[in-house]
């Protein structure tokens, strides 16, 4: 290496040098911080000499019914929302980038990722207005129609899939827009020759399109899975974690537990989702990764 | 003494003088610093307690600042922890407490109470809503009082007067809910506006329920008896969980409402019945909340032998860090907001106080209700400074009482029952941990 290079790169360190300390202060250090507390007595978490009880606090949550189910819980909203969001980013960017909208695509492309942009808890708060049981929009409307009112936030059968809908309008124009930059930069003669092969519709958009989405496919996998398995806003702006803890997620959970100044096992939870988010996170780039190569 | 020795000299005196005064001037100016959580009146309280105090300490100013309560508690427990306190804190006593229980450096107040000559307002139940494990962590300041309210209007139009028993408040609630008592045609009306999301939020409703009957617990007592199948309390249990469901009081959505919530159903008219503490009347006066349409009550009376009361839920008052910068003067300024002067701008800016020797002259009829104090009182008790593992107790307790609301029990009686034992063994195992 000769030394004009040492010399740049000295440079190039020495610059990046108050970037890097910045973000392992602030990025990194409050994440050690929550880990360390997770290893302490709640009754002592905070103070400046801790009570180390070790593995204590992973052994009650995972003990704890309530963790447990609140886990489950987590994973089998965030399935039924990535593959709802994606479905419905990937249909409404299909739609978009065809033919079939040409008038007025912007003005769709606008409305669809309006949502983005607008503020989650007031976003929320109109959904809770409109969901609402006794003044609401949505039961207005089925009432008008003669339909039978829908129980909205109010039951727990139908709470996960009101939230599940606040959701997907507030994030899908997101994963929209990522798929349609895909398709942006797609080749079309690809698709020419598929179809002057004879191929339909579906066998291009299955054969020739989707494979050239996979970039978007994993960017958008990877940030909805950690995005859903995080979900806290909507379930304390909509529910609070109800009925009977029906969208009590593993966050919303951990944050009850500080609540109630348990703050040992509430960063235990929050530690667990923590290495949960990255291996499936991890695992989602690499299935990714392998499809590519 | 020559003429230019003269003008030498005073010349001297005036440069040393001139030199000297800032820091003079530094050594007299003194900030003291109040971390609460009251918001805006709180801001206003302190301001013009700071004004007050420089009368009696030329240079000292005092600075609140003021956090959410979420925040306040980090705020304070990491400033204490780190030797970076602020000079006083002041709070809800069960806060202070928590705050006691992570630092151990919330000083012993009893020794600055006791040097306060004018005090014989404070009552033995307001010094043991103070104390802590034998300390006292706050000086009470603010007594909070709770009173059921009912839209005066909306009374007028159903015929009926402000409810007393239990059969009263349920007969105007039912009318509430039916009657159109605001007169838009529509059936958008309830008998209460109360709120159930989060653990705190039910069983503080339960709580008014109960000690305004008169109870004096309502899930746990100081010995650790979990009295909920106690025959009053479980009347009040089953009828509080059938004012939530099967009765439909609230609007359905209330299962999953917090205090923002509950103030919207209120204050924007669906609600008929509701909480007012002391601190609402303010806002509740305004022309664009209430307009002054509610009256304020007693609790409903549930039991003929025992009398109906309004609820004392919280006792707010000042702390200071044993690591607070200016521990002596803090003392002198937690001292002095116990005197007339500070007590009467508390009642004036937040509306609630301890003193009764106060000019109430100014206040609405309604805030004049609360500062006279006439009704029978009754006090929270505070289950968590007890038990230690109350708060997840009650939140235990919050489970089984929402899942009663959202699938109402066949027998009440026997989900009270099986909900008592469940409780018993959960604080038995709870405290050996």
């Amino acid at each position: 290496m000769t030394l004009a290079r040492v010399r740049a790169e000295g440079v190039f360190y020495l610059l990046v040098l108050p970037f890097a300390a910045l973000t392992i202060l602030f990025g990194l250090w409050p994440i050690i911080l929550s880990v360390q507390v997770s290893f302490t007595a709640s009754a002592t978490a905070l103070s400046p000499n801790p009570t180390w009880v070790g593995f204590a606090n992973y052994a009650t949550i995972l003990s704890d019914e309530l963790f447990l189910a609140s886990l489950w819980r987590t994973l089998a909203y965030t399935v039924m929302a990535v593959t709802l969001n994606l479905a419905f980013a990937l249909g409404a960017a299909m739609l978009l980038d065809g033919t079939l909208l040409k008038r007025g695509n912007m003005v769709f492309r606008l409305v669809l990722f309006l949502p983005v942009v607008t503020p989650d808890v007031a976003g929320y708060v109109v959904w809770r207005w409109l969901f609402d049981h006794s003044f609401g929009a949505v039961n207005a409307a089925l009432d008008l129609l003669g339909l039978p009112a829908f129980g909205g936030l109010t039951t727990v059968q139908t709470a996960t899939f009101a939230i599940l809908i606040a959701e997907l309008w507030h994030h899908a124009g997101f994963y929209m827009i990522i798929f349609l930059a895909n398709l942006a930069i797609r080749d079309p003669a690809l698709e020419e020759a598929a179809k002057m092969d004879g191929a339909g519709a579906w066998a291009c958009f299955r054969h020739v399109i989707l494979p050239q989405l996979r970039p978007a496919i994993v960017i958008n996998l990877v940030y909805a899975t950690i995005q859903f398995l995080k979900t806290f806003t909507v379930v304390v702006v909509m529910t609070k974690g109800g009925p009977a803890e029906s969208t009590t997620f593993v966050s919303y959970l951990a944050y009850q537990y500080f609540d109630q100044a348990r703050y040992g096992e509430a960063t235990a939870m929050a530690s667990v989702l923590f290495a949960i988010v990255i291996a499936l996170s991890l695992l989602a780039y690499r299935l990714g990764e392998r499809g590519r190569t | 003494m020559t003429k230019t020795t003269i003008g030498r000299r005073t010349l001297g005196l005036a440069a040393a003088i001139g030199l000297a005064a800032p820091s003079i001037a530094r050594a007299q100016a003194q900030t003291l610093t109040v971390w609460h959580d009251l918001g805006d009146n709180g801001i206003a309280w302190f301001e013009r307690l700071s004004a007050e105090f420089a009368k009696e300490r030329p240079g000292v100013t005092v600075r609140s600042q003021s956090f959410p309560t979420d925040q306040w508690f980090g705020r304070v427990i990491g400033a204490i922890n780190t030797n970076s306190a602020p000079d006083l804190i002041f709070n809800n006593y069960e806060r202070v407490i928590r705050i006691q229980a992570q630092t151990n450096r919330v000083m012993d107040m009893r020794a600055v109470l006791d040097g306060v000559q004018d005090r014989a307002f404070l009552t033995e139940a307001d010094l043991r809503v103070g104390t802590y494990r034998d300390r006292m962590i706050i000086i009470p300041m603010q007594r909070v009082q709770m009173a059921l309210g009912a839209r005066k209007s909306w009374l007028d139009k159903v015929g009926e007067r402000f409810p007393v028993s239990w059969e009263d408040t349920k007969r105007v609630a039912q009318k509430f809910r039916e009657a159109d008592p605001d007169g838009n045609g529509r059936a958008d009306t309830f008998g209460f506006a109360l709120q159930a999301a989060r653990p705190r939020d039910l069983i503080h409703m339960l709580d008014l329920f109960v000690f305004g009957a008169g109870l004096s617990h309502t899930l746990i007592d100081p010995s650790g008896n979990i009295l909920i199948d106690q025959p009053e309390h479980a009347t009040i249990l089953a009828e509080f969980l059938r004012t939530y469901s099967t009765y439909r009081f609230v609007p359905p959505d209330t299962i999953n409402h917090s205090f923002a919530e509950m103030y919207q159903v209120i204050e924007g008219g669906r609600g008929g019945m509701f909480r007012v503490g002391d601190w609402n009347v303010r806002r509740w006066d305004m022309p664009n909340t209430l307009g002054g349409d509610f009256v304020t009550g007693a609790w409903p009376q549930f039991f003929p032998a025992r009398d109906n009361a309004v609820v004392i839920g919280g006792m707010r008052g000042v702390g200071i860090p044993e690591n607070a910068p200016n521990r002596a003067l803090s003392i002198a300024f937690a001292q002095f907001m116990l005197g007339k002067t500070a007590q009467q701008a508390s009642l004036e800016t937040v509306g609630a106080v301890v003193r009764k020797d106060l000019d109430i002259s100014s206040l609405s009829e309604r805030s004049q209700w609360f500062a006279r104090a006439n009704h029978k009182l009754v006090a929270y008790d505070f289950p968590e400074a007890t038990h230690s593992f109350y708060p997840e107790l009650e939140a235990q307790f919050h489970r089984r009482l929402l899942a009663a609301i959202g699938s109402p029990p066949r027998d009440m009686d026997v989900f009270i029952r099986d909900l008592a034992r469940e409780m018993r063994e959960t604080a038995q195992r709870l405290s050996r941990g």
